[in-house]
């Protein structure tokens, strides 16, 4: 199995705080990990260091064995890395169908010209786009809301939206930031069921953030546990489980109960 | 899943129906701009006639800004800064060429005749120079954003107004001999403004001595404008444009090189208003002045797309349209015509913040479809 995306020693300060340190991480092509942590730990940072939002102080970023890191957002989902947002990012005014049809954009070729006249490559395009997006919408169980604008869309459909336009941009990795978060426990089932589909469908590597433990600890083969931007554990979901570093960064240290209350709030 | 190339593949591109489906829009445009120009100029004279050229050109510089400021979303105030270049540079074309081909200023020549060809050459040289002043003016926008990027934009305009009025007097036909194109580009006329320009854009019908067909060409680049649009905000490269206005962070995540296409949308945008101020320079009863074409202008075509709703093409022609007959209909009002605006605006900014139909078209809106709706249904009733 081949590397796709890989962390080397990445470190980020902001001012004085050290946001990530020294993180690193290997990702085979259908690999699918899980970054979990306590809030504030740095898994976000490290998500927008990979896709390029950050410039790390230290490291790399390899995708498919080609350095990324330095190269804009854009170029890196060019090359094949997408993700979603913990904090919802859709093109609210746009119907649910354009924004998958937006990111589908990135795979065609035809130019500002093109698309003025209507060149026979353009409309070929143009309905190639369309097909994609309307299977992955099927797929995504949204479909019947395509003409809809997607800020209307209820909170679970709106994540449902996000993956499916992170998935037209045709990735090799997918990043998920939180996917389940805030959705009921039959939602989550269905998303658990659904990552793993699109994982075999696409082959694709998926990394995940979840504070949904049961979710992280079940579909994962690898997790990595951050704190305050420090990587205090890296292994198989049953290693972590019992790893005492995990437990206090999570818990606290078992002998001084009241500061763990007051980091657990 | 197959993906877009392969599926574009599988497709088969090509063939001489897409062609044809492609020019359609273009040939429909011509018809459409001669009919004008053949049946109505004789039917409603030279006042209304002039008031459908006045509607024409608003609707170029109002359908331009909406790249900008409708699909792209960045605010730009300094729209008619890009007219003024196009139109000086236009300016400079028919009047000097003119007299160092044919000795004089006048219009030339018939329909489509060496003048008619002169004139359409400096419109679209007009919309190049004005497209370079977007270039300069786009790349701000990828550092500012929001009021700080207005102000750029307005800054612009205000910079353009200034070096116009800063030139020199206009040269008369017997002082050009013997001096180079580039040697008169300063005379533009300063304050005064550029006059004893050839008017090509009359409102007069056909074969009349000063007939130039202006209603014919003004509506063929109305044409050319409305299709570019439409076909733009419908394609790839147009719902990158409104990805960047509605989330930027998320746009560029999805591949967009969000940088190259605010730089583009102002670019496409400054071409069509150097066009719209060629036109402008060459309508009949117009006088290019940097005041005509200062701040004021660039609010007022703002206000069309305000209006009409930021990303709406028909918008934009509706309020187009509206804002040019407003003050000929209210003519004795004519002192409180800012006035009206700006309460036109504080009620749709308070009524209706998105506009008169928002990002949609006209034949997008709830309202068309419900009155369509009963129309054909009182067909199908007995």
């Amino acid at each position: 199995m081949s590397e796709v995306l890989a962390a080397r020693g990445l470190s980020l300060s902001f001012g004085g705080l050290r946001a990530v340190n020294d993180f690193s991480l290997s990702l085979g092509s259908s690999d699918l990990a899980g970054l979990i942590g306590p809030n504030g730990a740095g898994k976000t940072t490290v998500f927008n260091l990979l896709t390029g939002v950050y410039q790390p102080d230290a490291g790399s970023v390899l995708l498919d064995g080609k350095q990324v890191n330095g190269k804009k957002p854009s170029q890196i989902a060019a090359a094949g890395l997408a993700r979603t947002f913990q904090n919802i990012r859709l093109f609210g005014e746009l119907s649910v169908l354009d924004n998958v049809r937006t990111a589908a954009g990135v795979r065609t070729r035809s130019g500002l010209w093109r698309s003025l006249l209507r060149t026979p490559l353009y409309l070929a395009e143009e309905r190639a786009v369309t097909e994609r997006s309307l299977e992955l919408l099927e797929l995504l169980g949204i479909a019947h809301r395509r003409e809809e604008q997607a800020r209307s869309l209820p909170y679970g459909d709106q994540r449902r939206l996000e993956i499916a336009r992170a998935l037209a941009t045709e990735p090799k990795v997918l990043l998920l930031d939180e996917p389940v978060a805030g959705m009921n426990s039959s939602e989550k089932v269905e998303m658990r069921g659904l990552i793993q589909t699109l994982r075999k469908q696409f082959d694709l590597a998926i990394l995940l953030i979840e504070h949904d433990m049961g979710l992280v600890m079940d579909i994962c083969e690898h997790i990595t546990v951050l704190d305050h931007g420090m990587t205090i554990a890296a292994g198989k979901p049953a290693a972590i489980q019992s790893n005492p570093a995990v437990i206090e960064a999570y818990l606290g240290a078992p002998e001084d109960e009241t500061t763990a209350e007051s980091e657990a709030s | 899943m197959k993906t877009i190339s392969e599926r574009t593949r599988a497709l088969h591109p090509g063939g001489l129906g897409s062609a044809l489906r492609s020019a359609w829009p273009v040939v429909a445009g011509v018809v459409v701009a001669l009919v004008l120009q053949s049946v109505l100029a004789p039917a409603v004279g030279p006042f209304a006639a002039k008031m459908v050229l006045d509607i024409g050109i608003a609707i170029v510089l109002a359908v331009s800004l909406n790249i900008v400021n409708g699909f792209a979303g960045q605010f730009s105030i300094g729209h008619a800064g890009f007219m003024m270049v196009g139109g000086y540079a236009a300016a400079i074309v028919t009047y000097y060429g003119s007299i160092k081909l044919w000795g004089s200023p006048e219009p030339h020549g018939g329909f489509l005749g060496s003048g008619d060809l002169l004139f359409l050459f400096a419109c679209v040289l007009g919309g190049c120079v004005a497209a370079l002043a977007g270039l300069v003016v786009g790349l701000p926008s990828l550092r500012l954003r929001g009021d700080y990027l207005a102000i750029v934009t307005l800054g612009f305009g205000e910079i353009m107004r200034v070096l116009a009025q800063r030139s020199k007097d206009v040269l008369y036909p017997e002082d050009v001999a013997g001096k180079s194109m580039w040697e008169v580009s300063d005379n533009l006329g300063g304050a005064l403004g550029f006059s004893g320009l050839p008017s090509y854009v009359s409102p007069t019908p056909w074969n009349e001595d000063t007939g130039h067909a202006g209603i014919f060409f003004v509506y063929l680049i109305v044409a050319i404008v409305l299709i570019s649009a439409y076909r733009l905000k419908l394609s790839s490269k147009g719902r990158a444009l409104l990805a960047v206005r509605e989330n930027e962070i998320a746009a560029e995540a999805m591949g967009i090189n969000t940088s190259r296409v605010k730089v583009a949308a102002f670019v496409m945008a400054a071409f069509f208003a150097g066009v719209g101020g060629a036109l402008f320079a060459h309508e009949f009863g117009n006088t290019l002045t940097p005041r005509e074409l200062g701040f004021q202008k660039s609010i007022d075509i703002v206000i069309m797309v305000v209006l009409g709703g930021m990303g709406s093409i028909s918008g934009a022609v509706v309020a187009a349209a509206a804002l040019t007959l407003m003050p000929e209909l209210f003519r004795e009002f004519a002192e409180y015509r800012m006035i009206i605006y700006a309460l036109a605006l504080i009620l749709v900014m308070i009524l209706r913040p998105q506009g008169l139909f928002g990002i949609k078209e006209l034949w997008e809106t709830t309202a068309w479809r419900r009155i369509r709706a009963r129309i054909v249904r009182g067909k199908e009733a007995p």
